[in-house]
């Protein structure tokens, strides 16, 4: 008899010949040898003989451990040397081998070899593998999750700067805003006046030498108003563009952009010029803060990620992932198209960091536009491991990096049955 | 590519999900149809010329002339073996040969004699042998009655329609002019007279629709003729339309066309044509079933009218009531561009008569490889080995069996067909083993389209071998397809068949293996830029027009793709091939499907009318994409789908590239579950669904019907999957219950999941859930089942079988079970096992129907499941041995369900049980 955990019941002269193990030890007592059995679901009680005579009795399956008869029945593979398992009743003798240990074809056409041992082998080998990358991963986790912090410490101190210059702007601006409002208050005070006492002829000779005093101060506020509103404007408009241009996949480096602005508006008044940079410079500094903002993982550890790029050719294709902003694709043609944008953490509430998703990227024909799942996955190396494109326009990559490794993986390893 | 993508996105983005109608001629549009549809009946100038009568024992010559231009035709008219006339008509001494369809017929129909009963000035009365039946030939206007007793079955020309455009010189032409210079005066004034028949009408000669202008070198030549049907209400069949199973009236509108198109998102409730054409009609009312087959594989149009159209219920009620004399009465007329008039009339009687009829001119449907009949999972695409191999798993993993997984167009090495992705695919023997090692299929997909390449084989043999198809100039004939600029074999060519299967051979085809079969699609020929999507009527096969052929192109490609296949195993393999365009004979080659349906609910719901109309004219292996091509189901309507799909004949879930991954895993468990459970159902039934087909390729049954009324029964998503299975899918959206048809008034039926009987000839109605499939099982039949499901049908092979008997009225029930070796030829050598089961006088026996059939199974009977029986006091089985053995039994008095516990005797024995 087999060597094994589990013990060999009465059943079909075929099945007592091959001596075939049909269920776990911790089923064991429910096959005591007795005149009668009783379905595991106690739905029914069957003579023993029924037990393995290759007909279905109980609606659980349970009188059928080791043939196919039962619909809902399943056969243990002992598999010893690898790992046991279950496998659906109608998986015995259908002439595939799935236990490694060929117990399951054990009355069919298939020849199969007893495989365990090597599995096994292979699956300890591979197993010990995965446990050094975790050891290796988490020691280079805990150096990134310290030079995270540092980093962070130093983006919040450079943020409290600029918050402050922002509100110092904000306080000018309001101020700004409240004089010329008092201007144009006293403005139509003074046009109100005049017309009433003019009847309108001569008014723009009048008016115009009659405002003189406040010409210069009215220009300002002209400037304002127009400096507010191109600002607004420009706030709004590089938004749109931004966006747009990161829909087209050839994203303008905001830098690049303030620099245009720079150009048009030092060929303007000086006035004006300083009107539109610093509320151009509030838009900046409104949009950082939306950066750190960023989930980078409850000790910081995915922050130095943010500003790398990680690439991988496959087939026709080079895949860039740069964390925290963006996946594209450029094919060997040289076009490149936007995957998808920065968007959150997908993963389940037990895992959260272990998947992110990027999306809006290019518009796909059919509607919709290209996004990107990344899985995170243990690994002593940051790099992107694979992508492929399951269905149109949706990307799948397989993103490995010493961050995603887990302490509880290595509870789980430890706690392996081999 | 470049110029594709654009034609696809200006295609697509023109903002509906709907077909553009512009790409596609109305019949107004169509030169021809429009001058026949503008002939006005009752002023037929045909007259039949009497004395030209010639009578051999089997055959009638007659000459037909047309007093307004003097042509002369001959009819033709015969008497075929099993009721059958056909009725030809050519031009007496046409200016060329005229198109006849050839390797359509399974062989030259045998004939029988015709005698003459009568003869008068005013016409000619023939016997046509049994059953007092007589044609009656009218000389003056010509027309032809087909009659039964005193009943008229079917007038020929009786509206006066009947037309034939003779073939005529083109006047501009050099030819022409020599001829009317010497013409004699005394010609001219003659012509002179006659002239205004011949006037020169738009688009005779020449006609441009879109930008794409048809030469017609041989000017016009469209043939018409029309067909009385006394007392019938309704016609079916002439598919493919996207329409319910009862066909229209088309006074109103377009007449259904039959012309194969790859038409882009397709309308449905239209007479549009789509991809194929099977030119066969089949009248039905309470007392006859009758049948046209117009056999002509050129554009045709068929118009049908009905004098009681438009009535009411309440109508018809009264006319009933007040004893109106007038009898219903359907005309159908039929208009095709090119060929011969060439009419096959199946005198039924009854419907199965009209199948077998209608099988012996073009066969029976090709008895599939039994794992053909299981689940086949397609999408556009899986992209790489390693895709394929992680659906297969999947599979594994949710515990659904499957047989088949499908690669489209991607897997090739730039739509080069025979060839494959050198990245993606780089090792499709090993795929192809790993399939095979868990007892599964792979299909490729070989399209006809060959991409002009002079580094492609296939391409340059082709070229080389002069087997492309030629534009009018005489050069080979290009059009846009997937690969780009592609040629198109002339598979009219048997020699380019040939060589075409050929290439099928495993040291062609490299990475083939036995277990990938074929899937030919575009063949209607798609031509991206061609008028119609489709090819020039100009274009030239040999000596005839695309525009003679060209419902036969889709035939061809997939009989020569078939005939690869069984090539390739030295005859010993069956092949199996989709395809999507077909035409009359299809149904020898393989399974068809319906095309680039939608995920809409209506696409759900007119597959049926669909596949039911493909059945009636000989083509079984019918199915739909599940799910819907294009566009993403929700996953109640995949869920719906995949339970009506189960019993539908061909079993395949598709998707358009452009849609989310959509396996049947990917919903949740709980819809998982819901789809295991239907897929599971289609596998414990393949016994059953084995034998309908073996019954459908030896008799031409449809394996899907309509009904046991058939089709007199006005519903329309009632189908019983061949005579024992009621099937009622739920095609609602949030339907809480259907209202299922059970026919027969004398007949009861089993609910097969509870047992629960009902009543026929009853709506009943049946709460459902999402779990829900109402099916139902007829009292009086027996079904065998294999309630093992595994990974795949071949895994199930050696699986006992369970019976299910259930009984009618009268305590009886018959059933039958075929079992072979489910993949090879061998059947045809007598290697199967056909066994009657009845069950009459309380003994349930199995008897050889086949006695000269040899085949050994392992296969053995596991249980036997009887419902309304009663309960006995034993349960005998007596082997042929005369062996005796007492069976275990189980009763349940509430369903009065009798469960025979492995009773263990051979499938392929005798064997009687006995209840007491």
């Amino acid at each position: 008899m087999f060597d094994c955990n589990c013990g060999c019941i009465s059943g079909p002269s075929a099945l007592r010949k091959v001596g075939v193990c049909f269920y776990f030890v911790t089923d064991k007592r429910f096959y005591r040898e007795r005149r009668s059995f009783l379905c595991i679901d106690g739905s029914r009680m069957i003579p023993f003989e029924q037990v393995n005579d290759d007909y279905c009795d109980c609606e659980d399956g349970s009188d059928e451990p080791g043939t196919s008869a039962c619909p809902r029945g399943r056969f243990y593979c002992t598999n010893l040397g690898f790992r046991p398992h279950y496998i659906p009743s109608s998986r015995v003798n259908d002439g595939i081998c799935d236990c490694c240990d060929a117990s399951d074809e054990y009355n069919s056409h298939a020849h199969c070899q007893n495989t365990c041992w090597n599995l096994g082998q292979r699956e300890r080998a591979y197993v010990e593998g995965q446990m050094r990358t975790l050891d290796e991963g988490l020691r280079l986790k805990q150096q990134l999750i310290e030079e995270g912090v540092l980093l962070w410490r130093e983006k919040q101190a450079q943020l409290r700067e600029l918050q402050q210059v922002a509100e110092d702007l904000q306080v000018k601006l309001e101020e700004h805003r409240r004089r010329k409002h008092e201007a144009d208050r006293l403005k139509e005070q003074t046009l109100k006046a005049l017309e009433a006492g003019n009847g309108g002829k001569g008014h723009a000779l009048f008016s115009l030498s009659h405002l003189k005093p406040f010409a210069h101060f009215t220009k300002l506020l002209q400037f304002v108003d127009i400096g507010n509103c191109w600002c607004y404007r420009t706030t709004f408009i590089s938004f749109q563009l931004e966006l747009a241009l990161l829909d087209r996949g050839h994203r303008m480096d905001l830098t690049k952009f303030q620099r245009t602005l720079w150009d048009v508006l030092t060929r303007g008044d000086t006035v004006k010029v300083r009107f539109h940079l610093c509320f151009c410079f509030l838009f900046v500094i409104f949009k950082k803060p939306k950066k750190l903002a960023i989930d980078y993982g409850t000790d910081w550890e995915f922050l130095f990620l943010n500003g790398q790029c990680y690439k991988l050719k496959v087939y026709e294709y080079t895949y860039t992932l740069c964390p925290f902003n963006q996946v594209t694709q450029r094919s060997t043609a040289g076009a490149e198209v936007s995957l998808g944008m920065w968007g959150m953490w997908t993963g389940k509430p037990k895992n959260h960091y272990s998947h992110m998703v990027y999306e809006n990227g290019e518009p796909c024909w059919q509607g919709g536009s290209r996004s990107t799942t990344v899985t995170l996955t243990c690994g002593t190396e940051t790099a992107l491991r694979s992508v492929k494109e399951p269905s149109k326009c949706q990307y799948i990559m397989d993103f490995q990096t010493p961050v995603a490794c887990q302490p509880v993986l290595k509870q789980q390893g430890i706690h392996s049955e081999l | 590519m470049a110029p594709l993508l654009a034609l696809w996105l200006a295609v697509c983005l023109s903002g509906t999900w709907a077909v553009d109608r512009g790409n596609f001629k109305t019949c107004e549009q169509s030169a021809f149809c429009k001058r026949q549809r503008a002939l006005k009946p009752g002023e037929s100038p045909y007259r039949a010329l009497l004395e030209t009568m010639e009578l051999t024992n089997t055959r009638l010559t007659l000459q037909l002339i047309n007093d307004n231009n003097k042509v002369r035709l001959l009819l033709e008219l015969y008497r075929l073996q099993g009721n059958i006339t056909r009725v030809k008509i050519n031009e007496l001494k046409p200016l060329k040969p005229r198109y006849e369809v050839p390797d359509v017929l399974i062989r030259e129909p045998t004939t029988e004699p015709l005698s003459v009963l009568s003869q008068d000035e005013n016409g000619v009365v023939l016997s046509l042998g049994v059953e007092s039946q007589r044609v009656i030939i009218s000389a003056r206007p010509f027309r032809l009655d087909i009659m039964e007793g005193s009943d008229v079955l079917m007038s020929l020309n009786s509206r006066g329609l009947l037309a034939f455009e003779h073939l005529r010189m083109r006047k501009d032409t050099f030819s022409y002019k020599v001829t009317s210079t010497v013409a004699s005066v005394w010609d001219n004034i003659k012509r002179a007279t006659k002239e205004e028949e011949e006037k020169v009408e738009e688009g005779m000669w020449e006609e441009t629709f879109k930008s794409h202008t048809d030469s017609k070198p041989n000017g016009p030549s469209a043939i018409s003729l029309d067909f009385s049907l006394p007392g019938v209400e309704h016609v079916y069949g002439i598919p493919e339309h996207a329409d319910t199973l009862r066909l229209k009236t088309t006074d109103n509108g377009d007449p259904y066309r039959l012309y194969n198109l790859d038409v882009f998102q397709y309308e449905l409730y239209n007479p549009m044509a789509l991809y194929g054409a099977v030119p066969v009609m089949l009248a039905h009312n309470a007392q006859r079933t009758t049948g046209i087959f117009w056999f002509n594989a050129a554009e045709t149009w068929v118009d049908i009218s009905s004098n009681t159209a438009g009535k009411t219920v309440f109508g018809k009620m009264l006319d009933y009531v007040q004893g109106s004399s007038e009898t219903p009465q359907t005309d159908v007329r039929w208009i095709s561009e090119s060929g011969i008039i060439d009419v096959f009339i199946m005198l039924g009687p009854t419907p199965k008569d009209v199948f077998s009829q209608y099988a012996s001119l073009t066969g029976t449907q090709s008895f599939p490889p039994l794992a053909s009949l299981g689940y086949h999972q397609c999408r556009w695409n899986y992209n790489d080995q390693e895709d394929v191999k992680s659906v297969d798993a999947g599979f594994d993993e949710h515990d659904i069996p499957y047989d088949f997984i499908w690669l489209d167009i991607e897997h090739t090495d730039g739509k080069r067909y025979f060839t494959w992705d050198p990245h993606k695919f780089a090792n499709p023997k090993e795929m192809l083993q790993g399939l095979m090692d868990k007892k599964r299929k792979m299909v490729a997909i070989v399209d006809p389209h060959i991409k002009v390449d002079s580094n492609y084989k296939i391409h340059n043999e082709i070229r080389s071998r002069g087997f492309y198809v030629k534009n009018k100039d005489g050069g080979d004939y290009e059009g846009w397809c997937w690969p780009g600029s592609a040629g198109y074999p002339d598979f009219t060519r048997a020699d380019m068949r040939a060589w075409w299967a050929s290439m099928f051979a495993y040291d062609q085809y490299e990475g083939a293996m036995e277990n990938m079969y074929t899937w030919n699609d575009m063949n209607e020929p798609s031509v991206f830029n061609g008028p119609e999507v489709t090819m020039h009527k100009d274009a030239v096969h040999g000596a005839w027009e695309h525009r003679d052929i060209h419902n036969l192109y889709g035939f061809y490609v997939q009989m020569a793709t078939a005939e690869g296949l069984i090539q390739r195993s030295g005859g010993v393999e069956r092949p199996f091939v989709l395809t999507r365009a077909f035409f009359a004979g299809s149904q020898r080659l393989g399974a068809v499907w319906t095309g680039d349906n939608a995920a809409e609910w209506d696409h759900l719901k007119v597959s049926i009318p669909m596949c039911l109309s493909l059945g009636l004219v000989g083509i079984s292996f019918c199915g739909a994409d599940i799910g819907g091509f294009f566009k993403s189901p929700s996953t109640e309507l995949l869920v719906r789908w995949y339970q009506a799909g189960a019993y539908q004949p061909f079993f395949r879930a598709h998707a358009h590239l452009d849609t989310p991954r959509r396996e049947p895993w990917l919903f949740g468990p709980e819809n998982t579950a819901l789809i295991r459970e239907a897929v599971r159902q289609r596998y414990t039934l393949l016994p059953y669904w084995y034998q309908l087909f073996y019954r459908a390729y030896l008799t031409g049954e449809p394996v899907m019907r309509h009904g046991l009324k058939w089709l007199s029964v006005p519903l329309m998503v009632n189908f019983p999957s061949g005579r024992d299975l009621l099937v009622h899918p739920v095609t609602e959206e949030g339907a809480r219950g259907v209202t299922a048809y059970l026919p027969g008034k004398d007949e009861v039926w089993f609910d097969v999941h509870t047992f629960q009987k009902h009543n026929g000839a009853q709506n009943l109605y049946i709460p459902v859930t999402m779990s829900s499939i109402p099916v139902f099982q007829r009292g009086g039949s027996i079904i065998p089942r294999k309630l093992r499901v595994r990974r795949s049908s071949t895994c199930m092979e050696h699986d006992p079988y369970t019976l299910y008997v259930a009984l009618n009225l009268q305590r009886t029930a018959e059933g039958e079970l075929y079992i072979d070796d489910g993949h090879t030829f061998n059947y045809e050598k007598k290697e199967f096992i056909y066994r009657r089961l009845s069950f009459a006088n309380n003994a349930l026996s199995s008897v050889n129907l086949a006695s000269d059939a040899q085949f050994t199974t392992e296969s053995w009977i596991e249980r036997i499941i009887m419902l309304g029986a009663s309960k006995p006091s034993k349960v005998t089985l007596r082997t042929a041995d005369g062996q005796e053995s007492q069976l275990e039994f189980d009763f349940d008095a509430s369903m009065s369900v009798l469960t025979v516990r492995k009773p263990g005797m051979n499938a392929g024995a005798d064997w009687t049980v006995t209840f007491q």
